[in-house]
């Protein structure tokens, strides 16, 4: 966009986004520094406040949350939700990993990697086109792909009821699939377009001097350059996938099929009114994804600050 | 030299056409017929959903709170998260810390939260039920009243989505130059002059992206709306997404509801070209140019 | 920050991970591919499995028992789908649009399955009933005309009858000194006591619109008698219009002004059990419910149901013209068989749907808590577990004069998800009376 008011760093000395400690160099010589996050700590007050009461409005859930799947039900009903519990207990636990959870677990992985390879491979090829093919159509076809950008997926349910019911695939995971990738391209189209635009013609340049065919300049220069888009794009559309509701909801029915954000649903009809057991589900189905962001914390954050910054 | 042709692109293009463009011009034509969700594909039967659409105070009431939802959420969630990213850009141990801990939320799905906040609500032996009170709120019963539990689907999408945002604000506020402020301290501007002449301003980009996110994604509360609170009491938190799945998937007046999609495609599809126009997003300009 | 990341993605490491992402990606996609082909393959109904759904809840188990005793002595195998109560309803007319449809399912006869006859989708089983007299005399009558749509039977019941009851905790009405109501007076003075100890009246799950709807069910009953509804069902939407209607409506809203079902009932729900905790708890008084509350409290609160539950009838208005032996709610459940079905395998469906007629059914039906439609069931009612409320429940379906079927699945589900919301909002007087009665009229 308009970069008159923001000089642009040289890529080497753009900040990391998320980098959690102050470099060491930087820290230790620039004295300047020092000074300044004083300054920043001291005119960022009104925010540490809202911080400490955010803290509470995010912490306080997530410790009921927790402390409640611990509780035996009727202790739940007795005690209410903030005393500390007397018996702590795992049941509730294990009565969730007895109900399907893996099935639904191993349906919803297959359908979250499913989507974001699909979306990585097609967009990839949009991706392509639109930045290097100099035609009308290619243009064409990249404005095409925009007008989709806020589109939710969830509008047009209906007519994807009816479509995948005539392809016959009501009931099967690739219902899920199918769809949510398509409704994932065009910001993932965006988002890889962006990245590609990056590379630098002579580097192409170069690569065709050596006359290399165009597969081999996108497998060897286009990807692996545009690798941080590419992750992007596929940490999109993961959590597009792993969050979708709707389309489960309407386009699966049976145990087989179900993914975890409709089984989570579902043990409201099963558990009733054990409310414990139904957190611990609850629990549960933030324990993937909770240790993907453990081992791959920047990726995810990058990932994240990507989807948001196309 | 070489240029790739469009036949990269093709097979996306196809898919596209196939899942996405196609049922948005299906879910037009079904508009116009009177569905019941059986059997094959069903013919005109004219325009009385459209005529019905028109008159119809439940769809009125549904336009409204879809409004007043997305407002509502853009007034809390964008200055808590300008704050929380501003702060948390600052590289302080504590701050990644709490910035980790304000994290979680975003790693649970709609409906995780959805049921968790659902039980935490219950009137009778939810949270609420103990701290309700020292809110005003002597019954606890918030998901009873319209208003009440309009602002609890506001409130729990606040709670799910400030993450994200405050990300974005983090990453933007990172990427303001020390200069700016080092330049700023030497001219004896104070803390909030700085945050309003410097931090703001140079912000703008990402309130700008942060902002149409938001309201694309109000357009997807509905996982929240029908796990919490089932479009009611009555129809007071029935949004336009809600209402369409109502009408199409427990009414099974899918041709009624194909209108109501229809309706919000085109409002998504004006989103869209609004966005495309304001960012260029399809100019041919290198991202380096920055957002 | 776009510009960030991609500073960062080309300051990071190249080199051999590269090769290993891309055979990594590629390999996802080809399993997960086939994984997704392979898991519950699209509409594979196979010519020796017969599907059989059925609403999963405490009930569920003698369903479970009458296909494993079918199984044992057929060549098509049942195979039984629990699906969790909420949403079934939902669920089961979505799937029956596709290819994936159930061939025998559970239903609630009426609306519940009348898009279904038009389109011709179900096996009409009249002639099954002709030809076999005793099939057919094996059930109550008036229970059977039930799942009559359009004069010709397409369901064989399958489960307990199932009339709505007046509910009462036996505990909080001693701690009260008050006797359970006789008279509309009765019911409007229980409202006061119960209001000065503290106890909400009635439990109501104001958030499943559903249970809302007994309520008007029993006032229209009352007020206007049998026929008006009938008149409703039979596709008169002007019978909306009947003063009655508007009478009931008021009557609600006096209820609630009242406070007859306290403050909190708009965000309470029945299908996670809010409403029978409340009431099992001593929060309320008295729940109005379906004679599947009793198997509900038993298996979530077995002392409560042994000890403390009792059962009323819903009393007579003054001057009302209904007469208050009248019953509503499901007279009980039905299995229907798809019309997909052909040759050898409809034939066993019919079998095993006729397995609901057998002795040993009813029979479990009892050891499960329910009370059986079948005729013949007055001695076996008496081996209940719970022979007081069982035989209590017989007799009343025996001697009703009418059994209105519930509303919400009597009329078309076109229907049935508006007049829902719309006595949601009754009772959330958030409409008038008189507006609910315009909306119900404006239905088609």
């Amino acid at each position: 966009m308009k970069t008159a008011t923001r000089p642009e760093p040289r890529p080497e000395q753009r900040p990391r986004p998320t980098e959690p400690r102050p470099r060491a160099p930087q820290a230790r010589n620039d004295r300047g520094l020092r000074g300044r996050l004083r300054s920043v700590r001291k005119w960022n007050v009104p925010a540490g406040v809202a911080s400490l009461v955010w803290l509470v409005i995010v912490g306080l859930p997530l410790y009921v949350l927790v402390l409640t799947t611990l509780r035996d039900r009727d202790a739940y009903f007795d005690e209410g939700s903030l005393a500390l519990p007397g018996d702590l207990t795992l049941d509730n636990y294990r009565k969730v990993l007895e109900s399907d959870f893996f099935t639904y677990l191993l349906n919803t992985a297959i359908v979250t990697v499913a989507t974001a390879a699909i979306v990585i491979v097609l967009s990839v090829g949009v991706g392509y086109t639109v930045v290097r093919t100099l035609s009308r159509t290619s243009q064409r076809i990249f404005q095409f792909f925009l007008l989709g950008l806020a589109i939710p997926a969830q509008a047009v349910i209906i007519p994807i009821y009816l479509l995948i019911t005539q392809m016959n695939l009501y009931d099967s995971l690739l219902a899920i699939i199918l769809p949510t990738a398509a409704f994932c391209l065009p910001v993932c189209v965006l988002i890889l377009a962006g990245t590609m635009r990056d590379i630098e013609e002579e580097m192409y340049e170069s690569m065709a001097l050596e006359g290399a065919s165009q597969t081999r300049v996108l497998l060897q220069l286009v990807i692996p350059l545009s690798r941080g888009g590419i992750s992007t794009v596929g940490v999109y559309s993961a959590l597009q996938a792993w969050n979708n509701f709707l389309f489960p909801l309407i386009l699966t029915q049976s145990r087989e099929s179900r993914v975890l954000t409709l089984g989570l649903y579902d043990y409201v009809g099963q558990f009733r009114v054990d409310i414990p057991a139904l957190l611990a589900a609850v629990v549960l189905s933030i324990v993937p994804i909770f240790v993907v962001y453990l081992f791959a914390r920047r990726q995810l954050v990058n990932g994240l600050m990507g989807a948001g910054g196309r | 030299m070489g240029r790739p042709g469009i036949a990269w692109a093709v097979p996306g293009v196809l898919f596209f056409v196939l899942f996405a463009v196609g049922p948005m011009a299906l879910v037009v034509y079904l508009s116009f017929t009177s569905w019941d969700g059986l059997g094959a594909f069903p013919s005109v039967s004219g325009t009385g959903n459209w005529e019905r659409l028109f008159d119809d105070p439940t769809m009125r009431q549904a336009v409204w709170l879809s409004i007043v939802l997305t407002a509502a959420s853009w007034l809390i969630q964008t200055p808590i998260a300008l704050l929380l990213g501003v702060w948390s850009a600052g590289r302080q141990k504590n701050r990644a810390v709490l910035s980790a801990i304000f994290f979680l939320p975003l790693l649970a799905s709609s409906v995780a939260l959805a049921l968790l906040w659902k039980s935490l609500l219950d009137p009778n032996f939810g949270l609420i039920a103990e701290i309700g009170p020292w809110f005003g709120l002597e019954d606890g019963n918030l998901l009873g009243s319209g208003r009440g539990a309009m602002a609890a689907v506001a409130f729990v999408a606040a709670w799910q989505f400030i993450p994200f945002h405050t990300l974005l604000y983090q990453g933007g506020a990172r990427q303001i130059p020390k200069s700016f402020y080092e330049a700023a301290s030497i001219d004896g501007a104070g803390t909030v002059r700085q945050f309003f002449s410097i931090t703001l301003p140079q912000l703008r980009n990402t309130i700008v992206t942060s902002s149409v996110l938001m309201v694309v994604g109000a357009l997807t509360f509905f996982d929240t709306v029908l796990i919490l609170t089932e479009g009611g009491p009555g129809t007071d938190t029935t949004i336009v997404p809600y209402l369409m799945y109502e009408t199409g998937f427990q009414a099974y007046d899918m041709g009624y509801a194909s209108a109501v999609a229809t309706v919000l495609v085109v409002v998504a599809t004006a989103i869209s070209l609004l966005m495309v126009r304001v960012s260029g997003f399809s100019s041919m300009r290198s991202t380096r140019e920055g957002m | 920050m776009r510009t960030a990341l991609l500073g960062s993605a080309k300051t990071g490491r190249r080199g051999f991970r590269r090769r290993h992402a891309v055979t990594l990606t590629a390999a996802a996609l080809a399993t997960s591919l086939l994984a997704a082909c392979g898991s519950g393959g699209p509409g594979e109904s196979k010519a020796d499995t017969l599907e059989v759904w059925v609403y999963q809840d405490a009930s569920t188990k003698v369903q479970r028992d009458a296909v494993e005793r079918f199984n044992k002595n057929s060549d098509v195998k049942a195979k039984l789908v629990e699906v969790p109560g909420e949403g079934y309803q939902d669920k089961m007319r979505s799937a029956m649009g596709t290819p994936n449809a159930p061939d025998v399912f559970f239903n609630w006869g009426g609306g519940s399955i009348s898009n279904f006859v038009e389109k011709d989708m179900l096996v009409d089983l009249t002639p099954e009933f002709e030809k076999d007299a005793e099939f057919k005399e094996s059930f109550i009558p008036s229970i059977l005309e039930a799942g009559k749509v359009d004069g010709k039977y397409y369901g064989v019941p399958m489960r307990g009858m199932q009339p709505v009851i007046l509910f009462y905790n036996k505990e909080v009405f001693a701690k009260a000194d008050a006797e359970p109501p006789n008279s509309w007076e009765d019911l409007l003075g229980l409202i006061d006591t119960f209001k000065k100890e503290g106890v909400t009246p009635f439990a109501l799950a104001g958030t499943d619109a559903w249970t809302e709807l007994m309520w008007v069910e029993y006032l229209l009953d009352r007020i206007g008698g049998s026929e008006v509804f009938q008149r409703i069902q039979d596709g008169d939407s002007k019978a909306w219009g009947d003063p009655a209607v508007l009478e009931t409506a008021e009557t609600i809203q006096d209820l609630v002004d009242r406070g007859a079902f306290g403050k909190n009932y708009k965000s309470v729900n029945y299908t996670a059990d809010g409403a029978s905790t409340l009431f099992a708890k001593g929060k309320a008084a008295m729940h109005l419910m379906g004679s599947w509350e009793f198997s509900n409290q038993k298996a979530n609160q077995p002392e409560f149901a042994d000890k403390h539950l009792g059962w009323t009838t819903f009393p007579a208005l003054p001057d009302g013209k209904g007469d208050s032996k009248s019953v509503v709610g499901n007279p009980t459940n039905f299995w229907s068989i798809s019309s997909k079905l052909k040759g050898k395998q409809r034939e066993a469906a019919i079998e095993f749907v006729k397995t609901a007629s057998e002795d040993w059914y009813a029979k479990a039906l009892v050891d499960n808590g329910d009370v059986p439609t079948t005729s013949d069931s007055e001695d076996l009612v008496a081996s209940h577990d719970a022979p007081d409320y069982a035989i209590y429940q017989y007799d009343m379906v025996r001697d009703a004069p009418s059994f209105t079927l519930s509303w919400d699945q009597a009329l078309p589900a076109q229907q049935a998800s508006p007049m829902l919301t719309n006595i949601q909002k009754l009772f959330n007087k958030q409409i008038s009376p008189e507006e609910f009665v315009d909306a119900m009229k404006a239905l088609k």
